[in-house]
């Protein structure tokens, strides 16, 4: 589903990301873990392209996206962000209604169908697990809701457009325990539609979410595992180090 | 001296000189609603000068200042927004943004009779449209331009980079970005700005004196190629140049009353329209 080839991203002189190669597969959970400013959100920011949006960057290497180089200059920036959605570290409704939120990235896709876009607004708040808590507030402001429900809330706008990819940036680090959960249950049903590649500073929530894991650290990819593996008996002692709490 | 009555006598003289100026704006508002409510009713609102500007009301006046007002605002407002626009959200912030930044700056301390000059340099002579509501209104429009950009680039500002990026990431274009989700959410800031310039457009005498505004017109302007007597050239001309100057005081002091009151309601409708955000953004 996604490959990289070398890849080396600077931000002006600072090179963030070191000769980094890693396939992930469809259906799958891949987690990115590692120290603060290791580089992992840079390395998934790379899938959608958000990097773009950040001055004086740049990138060397290869990064597919369904055997499709994403940085060819055919590629339609608009149109891979809308097959790679994001859920973002800290919960960002637009300031408009619940219904409103989940339909935006309906309507700048060009969809006007009312039904249409009624039917979808409230499967995908079914499936991001939140329809019921919000049935009678779909016309109230998204900012009414928890911080647990507006982070759903992000999910399902992300799952309206029907990506293939979901990439989550540290999307429960903002989060009380039992909205955490259910984010991660969320993940665990997600998973049979979607591949997902999830950014965490939680080794836990990466053990208990993800099939494989990836450890960063000063921008390079110091292990590519299985995650059972990974925190069972990792190859590399760095790693180890790492998980067991000894440093980070 | 010690330390306490040094306190004591420096929080009584800053109380003092705040009492002052809270007293000078009372009486200079308290003599003009005095002497000008006198004269207030709906025959002065509704109808024409008559006998020299000593008798009758000031209906025109009125009326030329809402068009000056609508016709500065058709003009200041799309460009001003635009420009913050362009400023904001496509230029970064490079040299030639920081060039604009200063010219807009720039623009904004130029004295109001300079643009009068201009704008009868060009709009009037330049580009013919004459003494008329379209010179007075681009004249105008002129002036106001800085405050609309300034408020408009502070109130984009303003509006949370999450929103953009959670936009971006749904495939949204940068257009779609800006009009469906910066835009509405900057828009009471914008606003703000707009009823503040207006409030600015209907107090000027300067810009329209060479521009647009006419000593007495037996009728009402009939095309934007018209001139239009306003609010504050008219006071002028009463306290000044009238026909006969102590008989039509009263009149001036209507006429300040009505404008000073035109101007306070769009101030007051801008600072409540301030507070309602500001605590709506509380709230989040």
């Amino acid at each position: 589903m996604i490959e990289t080839k070398n890849i080396n991203f600077y931000y002006g002189s600072f090179q963030a990301l070191k000769n980094i190669s890693m396939k992930m597969d469809a259906n799958t959970v891949t987690a990115f873990i590692g120290p603060s400013g290791c580089g992992k959100s840079t390395f998934l920011r790379l899938f959608n392209r958000m990097n773009d949006l950040i001055d004086d960057t740049k990138l060397e290497g290869e990064c597919l996206i369904k055997g499709k180089d994403i940085y060819d200059k055919s590629i339609n920036i608009d149109a891979l962000r809308k097959d790679v959605g994001m859920v973002f570290q800290k919960p960002n409704p637009f300031p408009k209604s619940v219904f409103e939120n989940v339909a935006y990235g309906l309507k700048v896709n060009g969809i006007t169908d009312k039904k249409f876009i009624a039917n979808r607004v409230e499967e995908t708040l079914k499936a991001a697990a939140l329809f019921d808590e919000v049935k009678d507030k779909l016309n109230k402001s998204a900012f009414e809701l928890s911080g647990g429900q507006q982070q759903r809330l992000c999910i399902a706008r992300a799952l309206a457009i029907e990506p293939s990819i979901i990439l989550m940036d540290e999307p429960a680090s903002a989060l009380d325990p039992i909205s955490t959960s259910k984010i991660e249950e969320l993940i665990h049903q997600l998973k049979k539609k979607y591949t997902i590649v999830i950014v965490t500073h939680n080794m836990q929530q990466a053990a208990r979410v993800s099939d494989k894991t990836g450890f960063f650290m000063l921008g390079e990819l110091i292990e590519y595992n299985d995650t059972k593996k990974m925190f069972l008996n990792p190859d590399n002692e760095t790693t180890q180090n790492y998980i067991t709490g000894r440093f980070g | 001296m010690n330390k306490k009555t040094k306190q004591k006598l420096a929080f009584l003289l800053f109380r003092l000189f705040s009492i002052i100026i809270v007293g000078i704006l009372l009486s200079i508002l308290g003599f003009i609603a005095f002497n000008g409510i006198k004269v207030i009713n709906w025959e002065f609102l509704s109808t024409m000068p008559k006998e020299g500007m000593t008798e009758g009301g000031i209906f025109p006046a009125i009326v030329g200042t809402c068009y000056l007002i609508i016709g500065s605002l058709i003009f200041a407002v799309p460009l001003g927004v635009m420009s913050a626009i362009y400023t904001v959200e496509y230029a970064g912030n490079g040299k030639i943004v920081r060039f604009i930044r200063m010219m807009t700056n720039n623009l904004a301390s130029i004295p109001s009779i300079v643009f009068g000059l201009f704008g009868m340099a060009l709009f009037v002579t330049k580009l013919g449209f004459g003494d008329s509501i379209l010179a007075g209104s681009l004249t105008l429009g002129l002036l106001t331009l800085p405050i609309i950009i300034r408020t408009s680039e502070e109130a984009l500002k303003a509006v949370p980079e999450s929103y953009r990026t959670g936009s971006y990431a749904l495939g949204a274009s940068k257009l779609q970005t800006i009009r469906k989700v910066v835009l509405p959410c900057a828009m009471p800031n914008i606003l703000t700005g707009i009823i503040l310039s207006v409030s600015r457009v209907s107090g000027e005498t300067a810009p329209i004196l060479f521009t647009v505004a006419a000593y007495f017109l037996p009728n009402l302007p009939d095309s934007i190629f018209s001139q239009a007597m306003a609010l504050p050239y008219h006071l002028y001309v009463l306290a000044t140049s009238g026909t006969d100057i102590e008989a039509s005081r009263h009149m001036a002091y209507g006429t300040a009353l009505v404008l000073v009151v035109i101007v306070l309601f769009f101030n007051l409708t801008a600072t409540i329209l301030r507070q309602r955000l500001s605590r709506k953004l509380k709230n989040k």
